[in-house]
């Protein structure tokens, strides 16, 4: 089983590079993503994050996520050619002329598509590579919450664990001639015996949590840190290269509106 | 240490109080063992001494509680509590925040000011303490029940407090995992912390326990050294399960069918490249009452998988009732299979025990669903339930009505995975009860257990389990 945005313990790039950087890193990427129109850019970024997972020894765990983001991007481009027709007409989804397929449409969803691939792909990148504590860690230096964070980390803690727990449930409704449900509808309407004891289990949990965390004193005591991470020279070039890009491409986009 | 005088408290949903006129005096250096029935209060006397109960819940509190001299309403709160006191909850899954076994640990290391020097030496030295050395990089999905108890039990160490209290420490664990908890806790007694711990397995700590509370209906109902209470029979049947004379009605009404229901060939199970069954042969036939016993990981619930279709064999055959449970889709097996799973809480989604009940009737169109739950309630003692909502019922209970539900679709064979967790001796025996009852009906039961001593007095064939095989397969009877 493959368990969703879990730290991948290994010895690779991204696994040796401060959290700081990391969190420049995705925020740099992150801008020019948002920021460019230009679909040739985006595709040499995309290849450069995936780049860096070889480089950082988790391309297999990224490529994991490819079927989410496959079925992202028909929805995407399905969703753009019925709202936003615009150009010119390459052809028709449906026979007699329906649901034009338009150059401007295309365009639209291939450009999300590439977004939200980019995104989704350098955030887990950055997850994976980054032991949660040292994450929540560098969070806090820079002025998130402690509430904020250990909210973020017990959400990542708790994704496999609910998801180990709704396959025993769902195992154990099947024992008791459970019919999961054909199709989308069946599916919908046959939720409720398995998703009714995974909430129920999870709040009766919630409980324990909280006064865990007031015992061990999370929110409330200072913490003198055991391991500090420090800035180490290829967080420094990585930062240095950054701020280059960064520069570079917001002169190049910015710039040209004013002159 | 720890006083407790006259408390009495109501949750704030609750219409009688969950313990009353508690009145208890813990001496430094104690080990308190508190037994008694589920739902008798155990866990909430618990939270009272750690002072959870008057800090951070509603609800009608009387008496009064000290720590250390200190009335815990003295305290600003329970972060001031948690330097006095350790406690570790039932549910170690919710007590693990962080995502690898060395993190959990210093994230209470790092909140006592100390130095880097020091948080290494105690780090290493927990982890030894608690066997985790070879664990500390893991993730918590990726841990046994047993390795998480303990690794909830490093953390709550790391705390450094000389009082710990522990809900059900070793509830989940097998032989092996509950004497590794049992010696980490003799290493702790000698240092001279105080231990307050909640149990079922009363063998298992005899050596450690100085004072026993056994508790009924919220109530403390005996207090006093084990060699004091020995004598008291309702102690003996909450703490030291008695299954004498439970063979004496199980003799099968009428001579069942010597053909197997259950017929399972050379079975081989790999969870990827990982081996869990490696040729595995037996045959069930109706009337027979198994056990399976095994160390956690020995493979008994992969095997118990292949007899509803849940797992389908790597390579071998299972045949249940004439089909091939390889092909055979599980809803069809689960006619002549039923299998009741551990945790009773990962079945329960309806609003009464009634409809909860009638679920697998309905699923299965088994007919008259009322008069068959009606009857099951009757069988398994829950009529007074019928309207409940089920998760509110006793731990005792909702095993039981596990049982109702799974026995309602009238399986040949009903398979059950540790059905006493988390029972005190009296509940254990009601189920065994049962069990041996739908045995005369001629049905197969089929059992995984922990309990070597259950196994032994109350099944007519032990099967044990060694790394995916069967290492000994012995019938007592008949």
């Amino acid at each position: 089983m493959s368990e969703i945005l879990q730290y991948v313990h290994k010895d690779g790039l991204f696994h040796r590079m401060h959290p700081g950087t990391k969190i420049f890193l995705i925020i740099v990427v992150g801008l020019i993503t948002i920021l460019t129109l230009d679909i040739a850019l985006l595709c040499l970024i995309l290849l450069a994050v995936l780049g860096m997972a070889l480089a950082g020894r988790v391309l297999r765990e990224v490529l994991q996520q490819m079927a989410l983001i496959l079925a992202m991007s028909v929805i995407f481009i399905l969703i753009t050619l019925i709202t936003m027709p615009d150009g010119q007409v390459l052809g028709y989804l449906l026979p007699g002329g329906y649901l034009p397929v338009t150059t401007g449409a295309l365009y639209a969803g291939i450009l999300l598509t590439l977004r939200f691939a980019i995104l989704i792909i350098s955030f887990q990148v950055f997850v994976i590579t980054t032991q949660p504590r040292d994450l929540v860690n560098t969070l806090e230096k820079i002025g998130v919450p402690s509430d904020y964070n250990l909210m973020f980390l017990i959400a990542l803690r708790f994704i496999p664990t609910l998801q180990i727990e709704a396959r025993k449930i769902h195992e154990a409704q099947l024992a008791r001639g459970y019919y999961p449900g054909r199709g989308f509808i069946g599916r919908i309407k046959s939720v409720a015996p398995v998703l009714i004891p995974l909430v129920s289990n999870a709040l009766s949990r919630a409980t324990v949590l909280g006064l865990t965390i007031d015992m061990r004193g999370l929110r409330t005591r200072a913490r003198t840190p055991f391991r500090e991470e420090r800035l180490n020279l290829l967080d420094k070039a990585v930062i240095g290269i950054l701020g280059m890009v960064l520069i570079t491409f917001l002169a190049a986009t910015i710039l040209p509106f004013f002159f | 240490m720890i006083e407790l005088e006259e408390v009495g408290y109501a949750y704030p949903q609750g219409e009688r109080e969950a313990i009353s006129d508690v009145s208890l005096s813990v001496r430094p250096g104690e080990c308190i063992f508190i037994t008694g029935p589920s739902g008798a209060g155990k866990t909430t006397l618990c939270m009272a001494a750690a002072g959870i109960l008057e800090h951070e819940y509603g609800g009608q509190k009387r008496g009064r509680v000290t720590i250390q001299g200190k009335d815990v309403k003295e305290y600003p709160g329970l972060s001031e509590i948690s330097g006095l006191v350790g406690m570790v909850f039932d549910d170690p899954e919710a007590q693990l925040i962080f995502t690898t076994v060395e993190e959990e640990i210093l994230s209470a290391l790092e909140r006592r000011g100390l130095s880097p020097e020091q948080i290494e030496a105690r780090l290493v030295s927990i982890m030894e303490i608690t066997q985790l050395l070879a664990l500390k990089d893991r993730a918590p999905y990726a841990l046994s029940g047993g390795q998480k108890q303990r690794v909830v039990l490093a953390t709550t160490l790391a705390l450094g407090t000389d009082i710990l209290i522990l809900d059900e420490p070793t509830a989940e664990l097998d032989e092996r995992g509950t004497k590794s908890i049992v010696s980490v806790l003799k290493n702790l007694k000698a240092e001279g912390k105080t231990i307050i711990l909640t149990e079922h397995k009363f063998s298992h700590f005899r050596d450690l326990v100085d004072r026993l509370v056994v508790m009924d209906m919220g109530k403390v109902r005996s207090l006093g050294t084990p060699e004091d209470l020995v004598g008291d029979e309702f102690v003996k049947g909450v703490i030291l399960p008695d299954f004498s004379g439970i063979q004496d009605f199980s003799l099968p009404a009428h001579p069942p069918d010597p053909a197997p229901v259950v017929s399972v060939k050379d079975l081989v199970h790999c969870y990827g490249d990982v081996p869990a069954l490696r040729g595995v042969s037996l045959d069930i036939t109706p009337g027979e009452f198994i056990a399976i016993v095994g160390e956690n990981g020995s493979g008994k619930t992969t095997l118990i998988k292949h007899f509803n279709g849940l797992l389908r064999s790597t390579s071998g055959t299972v045949t249940v009732d004439g089909k091939n449970a390889g092909t055979a889709p599980v809803s069809e097996l689960a006619h002549t299979v039923g299998l009741v799973f551990q945790n009773p809480d990962h079945m329960f989604f309806a609003n009464t025990v009634a409809e909860e009940i009638k679920f697998g009737t309905l699923n299965l169109g088994i007919p008259h669903p009322d008069q068959v739950m009606e009857r099951m309630l009757a069988e398994t003692g829950l009529l007074h339930a019928r309207d409940l909502y089920p998760r509110w019922l006793s731990r005792g209970e909702r095993q039981r009505l596990a049982i109702a539900c799974v026995l309602a679709m009238q399986p040949k064979v009903i398979v059950l995975d540790e059905p006493t967790t988390g029972l005190d001796g009296r509940e254990a025996r009601e189920v065994m009860e049962i069990l041996k009852h739908l045995q005369r009906d001629g049905r197969a039961i089929v059992m995984v257990t922990h309990s070597r001593q259950m196994a032994e007095e109350c099944t007519d064939r032990i099967i044990t389990m060694e790394s995916g095989k069967i290492s000994s397969d012995i019938r007592r009877r008949g």
